[in-house]
């Protein structure tokens, strides 16, 4: 018989036992409820999933389009008033997140913009609900990676062990069936279960190309699904081949998964936060207040921290008191500040976010030990639901921040003279003077946000492609093993 | 001038040693089965039967020795060996969640062969399964119905060598003079048996040659007359003399 042919015959029987395997299964109640669940489960998750982001994506782009167009709509006014009268920048869900909300569901996706503060991000979801919530939603990322494994070993603990435990292996292996072909078919049976759990999440995953979402990042993001349920499918396998018993087997896995899908991933977090210490929030917020007073107030033009810029002025324009200068003086003062200001805060907040990322990359590490890691990084990072996209919509929004506030600024520096500036306090006469025409206020940038290019998202996700498929290449080195003793 | 032909061995286990888990359970075995011949192997409890069986179908590997089916090593030529045999397992253990019917079906296609429903009907009727039971969850199947579509199975298989393990186990006397019969048909046309059995009576009546087998090793032969059969009291003489084991 040729290698072709060979293969072909070999192959036929894969197809005979997985066939079998799925009348045992559909012969059997319990089978077949676990995978009704399993169904139910996934098709509720991605509708109630994607009607939520629908929701929020629709509410936080009119709430974007609301608080640009409020800030418009201001009357005249004193151009350092608007500038605290600040702005929202709201971040719109990316298109896969009907399937993984990733870091969204816990960081904050809105952001009030205002001058001298980077705030921090607020509204998370899980903030918003109640207690009972924060335990995590039945997201299809959920499903998929926390009890779509817990459904491929309830149908499949016992796929090769019933056969010893029931005396047929030997009988079936009698017929000319080697033990890799039986267990192989056995496998290609779970595969097809696999389809099935991924069927919905595929479809749902394709409707996000009408939300922008490229092919590419769908195709990675249900691919790096079916590796991670592979994995699982070979670890069922693997124990049903490998233990004599069913109740062993069961064991065996049921311990498997609280150990990877449970313990491991809460490990990986708490060695991230030990190897990579982060300065916590009073300690950040002390040390940022320390460098900022080094830096002068920035409403009070007169302080001495400003002294050089006020010699410097009076040499360039060639005059000798600051009322005398062509420009605000306080509203140089205030650009200044706030640009040597955000110099500050930016380095906290890279130094932060370079923390951040430090701590995830060791807890991504773990997808080595545990293919529920690398699935919640690859699964995240595809989705365009990590946390390289939040810290994205931080600097984004930040960068929306200085250029409003330094454009109010340059109308308070251009537009506002020095004198009448310093006399908006006399009387209500003067203050209505001292304010600026409305139409300085067309200073926001239409603020949008997106995600990553696809490929840089598939980028970062590499390292997690690789864990998943060195699992794979592991698992099948072993069954072979295992295939080639099986009696 | 008469030729002598040497007749083919199509089993043969030449100083056969098998160790299972430290246990010495064959001890140099030797014995051979001619093309179309009955051979049963008679022993008591551990004697080492179903190891022997075992050992032929490439489950077991000697430790030392030889064991060659249709003139091949079985350990190098498992395939070969598993296509040529029809194995018949002392507790016919198929699936409760398929019919007859299905099982047959299932295991034959395992094996790369296809039957209609009528050739798997003229087997079961060559065994005397009941018409109305083919089609209906082996669950509710007696050991014995159990064992006669094993022996369907084997049939439809159409392996030029059998291996039976206590075969006749949980039949009812008329299925077991049935199932003498069919063996003695399949060896008639050319198939090799070798059946491995505790029953001394069942074995006479059916065998061409009995070996004795004790403690893992051959203790003594027996060969039928021409047109005849073994002598029980001789046979189970030398097993009782001879202990089970």
């Amino acid at each position: 018989m040729s290698e072709h042919s060979s293969s072909t015959a070999r192959f036929a029987k894969m197809m005979v036992v997985a066939k079998d395997e799925w009348r045992y299964w559909l012969r059997s109640k319990l089978a077949i409820s676990v995978l009704a669940i399993g169904l139910i489960l996934t098709l509720s998750s991605v509708v109630v999933t994607a009607i939520n982001t629908m929701e929020l994506s629709h509410t936080r782009h009119a709430l974007q389009e609301d608080a640009e167009q409020t800030f418009a709509d201001q009357p005249d006014r004193h151009p350092h008033r608007m500038v605290h009268y600040g702005h929202y920048a709201f971040r719109a869900p990316s298109p896969l997140s009907v399937l993984d909300p990733g870091v969204d569901a816990y960081t904050g996706n809105s952001i009030f913009l205002e001058g001298h503060r980077q705030n921090s991000a607020m509204f998370a979801d899980q903030k918003q609900g109640t207690a009972l919530t924060q335990l995590g939603s039945l997201t299809p990322a959920f499903i998929l990676q926390t009890l779509a494994p817990l459904l491929l070993i309830l149908i499949g603990y016992s796929s090769v062990s019933r056969e010893r435990e029931s005396q047929t292996l030997t009988y079936l292996l009698s017929q000319g069936t080697s033990g890799f072909t039986l267990i192989a078919g056995k496998g290609l049976a779970l595969m097809s279960v696999i389809g099935l759990i991924l069927v919905p999440v595929a479809i749902s995953a394709l409707f996000s190309l009408h939300e922008g979402e490229s092919i590419t990042a769908i195709v990675g993001f249900v691919l790096g699904y079916a590796l991670y349920l592979t994995v699982w499918a070979l670890l069922v396998l693997l124990c049903s081949s490998a233990l004599s018993k069913n109740s062993e087997s069961f064991t065996a896995l049921a311990l498997t998964w609280i150990l990877l899908c449970v313990v491991m991933p809460r490990v990986a977090s708490s060695t991230a936060i030990t190897t990579v210490p982060a300065a916590g929030k009073l300690e950040t917020d002390f040390a940022v207040a320390a460098e900022m007073r080094k830096l002068g107030d920035g409403h009070n033009a007169n302080d001495p921290a400003f002294a050089q810029i006020k010699a410097s002025l009076l040499e360039k324009y060639n005059v000798d008191s600051i009322d005398q200068l062509p420009v605000n003086y306080r509203g140089v003062i205030a650009m200044t500040s706030e640009a040597k200001l955000t110099q500050v805060l930016n380095e906290f907040a890279e130094k932060r976010m370079q923390t951040e990322l430090a701590q995830t990359d060791v807890s991504r590490d773990f997808g080595w030990l545990s293919p529920m890691v690398a699935i919640r990084s690859l699964s995240m990072l595809t989705a365009g639901t990590s946390i390289e996209t939040h810290h994205k919509f931080l600097r984004e929004a930040e960068e929306l921040r200085f250029d409003f506030v330094q454009g109010l600024n340059k109308a308070h520096v251009e537009q506002l003279s020095y004198q009448v500036d310093m006399n908006r306090n006399k009387d209500t006469d003067s203050g209505q003077k001292a304010r600026v025409n409305a139409q300085n206020w067309q200073v926001l940038d239409d603020f949008s946000f997106a995600v990553d290019t696809p490929s840089l998202r598939l980028q970062r996700g590499a390292p997690a492609f690789l864990q998943l498929l060195a699992w794979i290449a592991a698992l099948i080195i072993v069954i072979r093993l295992v295939g080639k003793r099986l009696v | 001038m008469i030729e002598i032909v040497q007749a083919t061995a199509v089993i043969e286990a030449n100083s056969l040693c098998v160790n299972i888990k430290n246990n010495s359970i064959l001890k140099s075995l030797n014995f051979r089965v001619e093309a179309g011949e009955i051979y049963a192997l008679l022993g008591g409890n551990g004697a080492g039967k179903s190891t022997t069986l075992k050992t032929l179908l490439g489950f077991n590997a000697p430790s030392s020795g030889s064991v060659k089916v249709d003139g091949k090593e079985v350990i190098n030529a498992l395939n070969h060996v598993r296509e040529k045999t029809a194995y018949l397992p002392e507790s016919a253990t198929l699936y409760t969640h398929l019919t007859a019917r299905e099982n047959v079906k299932y295991f034959l296609s395992l094996a790369d062969i296809q039957k209609s429903d009528d050739e798997i009907d003229q087997a079961f009727d060559r065994v005397a399964l009941q018409r109305n039971a083919r089609d209906r969850h082996m669950q509710t199947y007696s050991k014995g119905m159990r064992q006669k579509t094993a022996i369907a199975l084997a049939l439809l298989r159409e392996a030029p060598i059998f291996l039976l393990d206590e075969p006749t186990s949980g039949l009812d006397p008329v299925a077991i003079d049935e199932f003498n019969q069919l063996v003695r048909e399949l060896a008639s046309g050319g198939a090799t048996i070798l059946m491995v059995t505790h029953d001394v009576y069942g074995a006479c009546q059916v065998a061409d040659r009995i070996g004795l087998l004790r403690d893992g090793e051959l203790v003594g032969e027996f060969s039928a007359p021409q047109n005849g059969q073994i002598e029980t009291e001789q046979v189970h003489a030398a097993f009782a003399q001879r202990g089970a084991a």
